[in-house]
């Protein structure tokens, strides 16, 4: 293991890594910028452009340490260039792992034990890439057929379209709850404490409009420390 | 001034968004051509291909599934830059829902898609920020922390953060938030569905619900 982690860590391996990383980066610029132009044909102020930015910035910081801690576990058994570019590009953590772990057993290699060598490492690269690429290549040549489907599925009613926006976040967000509110014990505690706090503070947040770009934030804080509490 | 937005918006954003996710997809194979011209290592063909079953047949409907039921939130450009930088549950969706919040936009309009991007783009800056410092000192970083915030960060953010974006939402759809959660949990808990079938009924059968609702003037 130890052996194969060094070649994991190797210099070449975080220049290819980072290539990778700097998409991400420069998909991200190019449609800052665009939005931008759009926003202006739109008639939206180019301040509401930058808050709608930094709001996105302040709302994932606490999410993003999260992505930090687990990411640093990740580190220890697949390298840290690898799971710097899973984790920056189409990656979660849950999904890295397994494909990594299916692709050693694959190879009859125990994920970081018996028999996991180099070759075995190769094929757990393989897997994560290849599975990457499901959701990548359904997405590039997709996505704009989809726009089509939304406009079809609207039919130009643009009150049902922002009711239809609603539902759809709310069944997403349902189906993401639903695990964790069987799972009972700390996240069920985590998911209604969560809830209940952002609600609360959205209410605030009428009076006091400088509270609401921090109100994720806060109830995300509030959810977790009362699942450690109570948990 | 429509036909306008399609010149300066979605032809360039469909132009980007197939270019960087192709090279993408060619370039996370770069570290298993590293290893085959350093070391002469590779993925055995047999190996390779169960591994790639195992990871379809896990994996495979969510290729599909996902993009298609976050689509009416994301947006095009958001859909390009979600499913590129992955996260979507935790990062992207609260980002994009929150800048509209902020900004109190009319969700499903033009407006709200150019507002949510740029929500989105603000995340990917913190995470991309986020897995470069713990790339490069996450190991020493993380000593800093205490073990109980680190254990809370690990365990429960995601519930958390899931449970604050549902009540966001329950307040602006108090109506359809009971189909939101309860339709999963059914679909979860009692026929212990496969989770791809679980994440369609959930969005698709809210929708539905929403879809009768609205026409029955119970919401607007």
């Amino acid at each position: 293991m130890e052996e194969v982690l060094q070649v994991a860590n190797e210099f070449g391996v975080w220049i290819l890594a980072g290539l990778v990383v700097s998409i991400a980066l420069v998909q991200a610029i190019l449609y800052y910028k665009l939005s931008f132009k759009a926003g202006e044909e739109l008639g939206i102020p180019k301040e509401d452009c930058k808050a709608a930015f930094k709001t996105g910035v302040i709302t994932s910081i606490g999410p993003s340490f999260a992505v930090f801690v687990i990411m640093v576990g990740l580190m220890s058994v697949i390298g840290g260039p690898m799971a710097w570019m899973r984790l920056a590009v189409i990656g979660s953590a849950p999904a890295e792992l397994t494909a990594a772990q299916i692709g050693a057993n694959a190879y009859n290699a125990d994920f970081g034990g018996a028999g996991y060598d180099l070759t075995a490492m190769s094929v757990g690269w393989w897997t994560m890439a290849i599975n990457g690429a499901g959701w990548l290549l359904f997405v590039g040549f997709f996505a704009h057929k989809l726009e089509k489907l939304r406009d079809k599925v609207a039919g130009g009613d643009k009150k049902w379209l922002a009711v239809l926006s609603g539902g759809a976040m709310l069944g997403v967000f349902g189906y993401l709850n639903a695990g964790s509110v069987l799972a009972l014990g700390g996240e069920v505690v985590a998911v209604v404490v969560g809830a209940v706090a952002m609600i609360v503070l959205l209410k605030i947040s009428e009076h006091y409009s400088v509270l609401k770009e921090y109100s994720l934030g806060l109830a995300m804080l509030v959810g977790m420390f009362a699942a450690v509490l109570l948990g | 001034m429509k036909d306008n937005l399609e010149e300066i918006w979605y032809k360039p954003v469909k132009k980007i968004g197939m270019a960087t996710l192709i090279t993408a997809v060619i370039g996370s194979f770069g570290p298993l051509l590293y290893l085959y011209f350093t070391r002469g290592v590779y993925p055995p063909l047999d190996a390779a291909l169960s591994a790639w079953a195992l990871v379809a047949a896990s994996f495979g409907a969510a290729y599909f599934v996902e993009p298609i039921s976050y689509y009416a939130i994301l947006g095009l450009a958001g859909t390009y830059v979600s499913f590129l930088s992955g996260n979507i549950s935790n990062l992207r969706l609260p980002a994009s829902a929150m800048a509209q919040e902020v900004l109190e936009v009319e969700e499903g309009s033009k407006k709200a898609e150019i507002i949510g991007t740029l929500g989105i783009i603000g995340s990917v800056i913190t995470n991309l920020i986020g897995v470069t410092l713990a790339a490069f000192i996450g190991m020493r970083l993380i000593e800093v922390f205490p073990p109980i915030v680190v254990d809370a960060f690990r365990d429960y953010t995601a519930p958390a953060i899931f449970g604050a974006v549902f009540g966001q939402f329950t307040m602006k759809y108090p109506k359809l938030a009971p189909f939101g959660i309860g339709i999963p949990l059914i679909l979860l808990g009692v026929f212990d569905a496969p989770l791809w079938l679980v994440i369609l009924g959930a969005v698709f059968g809210t929708i539905l619900v929403a879809r009768v609702f609205y026409q029955k003037g119970l919401i607007e």
